[in-house]
């Protein structure tokens, strides 16, 4: 019973630090690129309407601190999160092996109804500065191995696929949303109990 | 902190620390590192957009939630859990998801270290905050008068209406099963309750006693309204409550033995029919929730005006999903009934009558006064007159009664009786078994005035006791 509705996806960006979470994050949203690094502090958050399949979506952002002692936002922080999006540079071998991690935290922390199907999306950052070192067929083998996880090779310098990976991460959290399906059952109607109880308990308070 | 953190750090790093908090949405910033770093990052962030300092991104035009205005308003915010948005009393929710993220960041880094978020205070605006299960409500006023139970209160309201539009059951049930579900795919269209009820929560005198006001009626006519509604439901089974409005006020109320309605319930029943017109041209058989009752499912609600002549709204209260045929029957039962007297025309005289002022009676420097009767939770509230014609001035003495209802009811240091000479008015709270006083006189009145201006208006009270209340033990 998917309605035309507006929707609103929740996404939250995670990865190792300096990968270009932030960088990725703001030409997506601002088509801009800076090549000075500052750390992300617990998070951000943009917002980005898009198009999909003729409904408009909001996108929230939450950008996360790659940097453990800028971690302070836990639990709560990756609640009802729609789609999560690991990202690694891909001039870093470290930065990919980190991604087994930051799933299993994310799944850990997040706790989805159905962590097998939950959308990810992998982007493999930085391809433009060309010293790839890890190559494609091994994330990409990865990927698969998770349940077929999307992989994108990505520049958020020169903007080399980020559209089109955000409209990857948006049809994905979408085709979730509609199987939330609430509309089969009908409403709770109260019973009458006879109990006292509510008689007058506003005067709980009051000695009369 | 802000200050420290730039003192430590080198000129150039203070330098870019300057240009961070003149850009925004880019608060990428290294700061020494502390847990409460990421907290007051936060909350600069909310500052930032709620704040009272204007603070245009140079890249972005004029953006109605950053301008002076929209930061002078009050605001009221739901969201989930999650940090989706739920509601926002201005704007348009989806244009402030980032700032709806950033509320749930900063209650749920508090949560994380196992407390709750109270409020925020800073020099002009003040944050309150209240959670309630999946549901975070966020109130954002720059007035100073504002009282945090107040505020509580209001957003406890808020919460309230959204379960009498969902339920308890169904609100727990969805999060339980999806914490990142969008509520508003659930509520759309009912923006407007919650609206009208926000609204009710600043201006209504009902919303801070905790009571209704009554339709001034003889007793007499009363009993026969009563009469034609009892009569008429006699054999309905699971009817739990019948009652009659004319406008925000109570001509009648008839309960099911044992059961009662609480006045915040009742705000809830007055919200649904203000807020909807349609009741007027046709009847409405529609479920709702009273979460003071029970928060756990709907009752099912008749609704519908009585006659063209008589703008009166009965609402017919029932368990029953399958009683709307014999509810509507049992209207026109009552409708025949009350046109063989002469009680429309009663009613239709008591609506057009001005309401009751305080000047009336005669007692020398009283300006305003509140009479609340403690059994039944119903109150007079005279017109406004001179000096509190002007909506500040009306404001102000809300405020006020609201700080003297408070003092009274504290929870933890109740008080009996209070007497305050105040910069522009005198104050004199008294609560006794059966009623609340409240008194508003000019602001020289000595004691013995005063005393003596209780006495006489409550002579005055006790002789229109009849006509003023309902006495709430009409029952089926």
């Amino acid at each position: 019973m998917a309605t035309k509705k507006k929707g609103l996806l929740k996404v939250i960006i995670l990865g190792d630090t300096g990968v270009g979470k932030t960088s990725l994050m703001n030409q997506f949203v601002n088509r801009k690129f800076s090549g000075q690094y500052k750390a992300t502090i617990g998070a951000d958050f943009l917002t980005k309407e898009i198009m999909v399949d003729d409904r408009v979506v909001t996108m929230q952002i939450w950008d996360t601190a790659g940097q453990e002692r800028f971690q302070s936002l836990g639990v709560a922080f990756y609640r009802g999160a729609d789609c999560c999006v690991l990202v690694f540079d891909v001039t870093l071998p470290n930065t990919f092996k980190s991604l087994d991690s930051w799933r299993d935290e994310f799944l850990v922390q997040a706790c989805p109804r159905d962590p097998e199907n939950f959308p990810f999306v992998v982007l493999g950052n930085k391809i433009d500065l060309g010293n790839a070192a890890v190559p494609s067929k091994r994330a990409e083998r990865w990927c698969q191995s998770k349940n077929n996880i999307p992989y994108f090779e990505t520049s958020a310098k020169d903007a080399t696929n980020v559209e089109q990976a955000f409209q990857a991460i948006a049809k994905n959290a979408l085709a979730q949303e509609s199987e939330q399906d609430l509309y089969n059952e009908f409403p709770d109607q109260i019973k009458l109990t006879g109990d006292s109880n509510r008689f007058n308990n506003n005067d709980a308070g009051c000695s009369c | 902190m802000e200050e420290t953190a730039g003192e430590r750090c080198e000129p150039e790093i203070a330098q870019e620390k300057v240009e961070v908090l003149e850009k925004k949405n880019e608060e990428t910033v290294e700061l020494p590192s502390s847990n409460d770093s990421a907290i007051d990052h936060e909350i600069n962030n909310l500052t930032d957009e709620l704040g009272p300092n204007l603070n245009l991104a140079e890249h972005e035009e004029e953006i109605y939630w950053q301008t002076a205005e929209w930061k002078s308003k009050k605001h009221v915010f739901v969201l989930s859990s999650a940090g989706k948005p739920i509601y926002s009393r201005h704007g348009n929710e989806d244009d402030l998801v980032a700032l709806f993220g950033v509320m749930q960041a900063i209650v749920s880094v508090v949560l994380d270290s196992d407390d709750e978020l109270q409020s925020i205070h800073t020099s002009n605006t003040h944050f309150t905050f209240l959670r309630k299960g999946n549901i975070y409500l966020v109130s954002v006023s720059s007035i100073p008068l504002e009282t945090a139970p107040i505020t509580k209160l209001q957003l406890t309201y808020v919460y309230n209406q959204i379960l009498s539009i969902l339920t308890l059951t169904q609100l727990t049930r969805i999060f339980d099963q999806y914490n990142n579900f969008d509520l508003r795919r659930l509520l759309s269209g009912s923006e407007r309750l919650i609206n009208n009820l926000v609204d009710f929560t600043e201006t209504d005198p009902a919303f801070f006693f905790n009571a209704v006001e009554c339709l001034p009626l003889a007793s007499s006519a009363r009993d026969v309204v009563i009469q034609a509604i009892t009569s008429s439901c006699q054999k309905i089974k699971n009817l739990l409550f019948a009652i009659l409005l004319a406008g925000n006020q109570l001509v009648v109320l008839i309960r099911m033995k044992k059961y009662n309605l609480l006045p915040s319930d009742l705000h809830l029943i007055l919200n649904l029919v203000s807020s909807s017109q349609s009741f007027r041209t046709a009847e409405g058989w529609t479920p709702i929730c009273l979460p003071d009752f029970d928060a756990s499912g709907y009752m099912q609600a008749h609704v519908s005006y009585l006659t063209e002549e008589c703008q009166t709204c009965l609402l017919l209260l029932t368990i029953d999903r399958e009683l709307f045929f014999t509810l509507s029957e049992a209207k026109q039962k009552i409708v025949e009934k009350l046109q063989k007297s002469n009680v429309f025309e009663q009613i239709n005289e008591s609506i057009q009558k001005p309401k009751i002022l305080a000047s009336e009676f005669g007692i020398s420097r009283l300006r305003h006064f509140v009479y609340k009767n403690k059994n039944t939770n119903q109150f007079v509230y005279p017109k406004y007159e001179v000096p509190y014609l002007l909506p500040e001035s009306q404001n102000s003495l809300l405020h006020l009664y609201s700080q003297l209802y408070q003092q009274v009811n504290s929870s933890q240091r109740p008080l009996k009786v209070i007497f305050q000479q105040l910069k522009t008015e005198a104050v004199l709270g008294w609560d006794t078994k059966g009623f609340e006083l409240y008194l508003i006189f000019e602001p020289f009145v000595t004691k013995s005035e005063a005393i003596n201006a209780v006495n006489k208006l409550l002579k005055c009270m006790k002789k229109e006791e009849d006509r003023l209340f309902i006495s709430n033990s009409a029952t089926f």
